[in-house]
């Protein structure tokens, strides 16, 4: 792409809560700093000049920031459309209208993880859930598209039945996305307690392959539990029937985000991903956005990473699963080995067996074990 | 001689022109969120969406820069711009 289709765009670095597994504290885009709305003004001026066509505001919380509203006014007075990324409990009538009067926002997602406060607040903090919950009424009277994101961590993997009821049922969304706790950030520190055990991973995958059945597509994942669910059952049936390999696969193939998309962290840095924090490219106001995006090594770089074959890499050695993996997520790779040309071992199959983990139970049209 | 008669639509301000390395593009509606996909020859009628100039004018620059232009190429470009307004993508200035 001659620009980036998208950007991911950390408004600021403070939150209002501490969440145990957060993937921005401590990580390289806790910068400590905000910058000016002027700043971020003149930012998406250029991503409008550089026909850029959405951002997401992410953070930290964006909506702890008093001028959060005048930064939106910014982006769609460049000719941009937003999502937002949040803890949903900050969320105001007045904000609430004020985002639904532009017409521009494609989704806000909120974290929940219980069906309960006690299960939601274990690792997010008091209080934290009944603010959510009521974010999500606020908007939902706006009229306004939200998403729930339920990360799965070893204090709800058991609750998932009640959280999709409660979001489903009770809530009545019309669906909710799952991922688990990564290697990033504060969950680095807390991962004991907080990232599942193979046997649990396995217990969630099935788990919620049986929820997406039951609720019928109103659950999905983009990573975590139910998403490897889906890959490795696919892995695994292309192995039993002997392919030769899988579209796409065989390659460092698991992330096409250097491709279409970029980010910027609260201090201004253009970083690849959000994740890839540490990878410095530029920064706005001092670099030009096209210019970094069209000719910069290290994004240069990160696109080649799907043309390296598995085969080649010493971690993937007679890996039964090489010709039918993608790899998965050049950051996590980059948290857990300190490269991005690597595997991720977090979403390694052939490790989380050798671990004591087991496949999904086999599903019709999914495969499975 | 041209139409001076038929009118060229203007295209909507809002909307991006998203132009990619091998001159395709997509115009873009953020009012919508709405996206198209426009060919080369595609890309040249959408900048010509100025209100002033004329089908004949538009097909005329074509037939210069491409090859094999169909005969009823100006009914292509009525229908392109047909399809811009109808998608309000352009319109017509109001006078």
């Amino acid at each position: 792409m001659a620009t980036p289709r998208q950007v991911d765009v950390e408004i600021t670095t403070a939150c209002n809560l501490r969440c145990a597994y957060c993937s921005h504290f401590t990580s390289p885009g806790d910068v400590g700093e905000d910058l000016s709305l002027e700043t971020w003004r003149d930012f998406f001026a250029e991503l409008g000049r550089a026909a850029v066509m959405s951002v997401t505001l992410s953070g930290g919380e964006p909506f702890v920031r008093p001028d959060l509203l005048a930064i939106i006014e910014a982006v769609c007075a460049n000719r941009l459309r937003f999502s937002i990324l949040t803890n949903g409990t900050c969320i105001t009538e007045e904000g609430a209208a004020h985002i639904a009067a532009t017409g521009r926002c494609d989704s806000i997602q909120i974290s929940i993880d219980g069906a309960d406060p006690f299960t939601h607040d274990a690792f997010r903090g008091r209080g934290s859930f009944g603010l959510a919950v009521e974010g999500v009424r606020i908007l939902r009277e706006h009229g306004l598209p939200v998403t729930v994101r339920v990360t799965v961590h070893r204090r709800n993997v058991r609750s998932l039945p009640e959280i999709a009821r409660f979001l489903l049922e009770d809530l009545g969304l019309p669906s909710f996305s799952t991922n688990s706790a990564s290697h990033m950030g504060l969950c680095r520190k807390n991962a004991a307690m907080i990232q599942l055990t193979p046997e649990e991973h396995s217990e969630a995958m099935d788990i919620l392959m049986d929820l997406a059945e039951r609720y019928e597509g109103r659950i999905d994942a983009q990573a975590g539990p139910l998403a490897d669910g889906r890959l490795w059952s696919e892995m695994e049936r292309a192995r039993l029937e002997g392919l030769d390999t899988l579209p796409g696969r065989g390659y460092l193939t698991g992330c096409g985000g250097p491709y279409q998309s970029l980010a910027v962290r609260a201090d201004g840095a253009y970083v690849p991903c959000s994740q890839l924090g540490h990878l410095v490219l530029g920064y706005i106001g001092r670099d030009d956005l096209l210019t970094v995006w069209r000719t910069h090594p290290e994004l240069q770089r990160l696109r080649r990473r799907v043309f390296i074959p598995l085969e080649g890499l010493a971690f993937c050695r007679g890996c039964p699963y090489v010709p039918y993996c993608t790899g998965n997520c050049p950051a996590l790779a980059y948290n857990l080995t300190g490269e991005t040309d690597q595997p991720s071992p977090d979403a390694c199959l052939r490790l989380f067996l050798e671990r004591g983990g087991r496949l999904p139970r086999a599903r019709a049209g999914v495969g499975g074990h | 001689m041209d139409d001076v008669n038929e009118r060229i639509p203007i295209a909507n301000p809002a909307v991006v022109l998203r132009e990619e390395f091998d001159d395709w593009a997509i115009v873009f509606d953020p009012d919508t969120g709405q996206a198209f996909g426009l060919n080369p020859i595609g890309v040249m009628v959408w900048k010509s969406l100025d209100g002033k100039g004329s089908v004949a004018a538009i097909a005329r620059r074509i037939r210069e820069e491409a090859e094999g232009v169909p005969e009823d190429v100006e009914e292509h470009i009525r229908t392109f711009m047909e399809a811009a307004v109808r998608l309000g993508l352009a319109g017509y200035e109001v006078s």
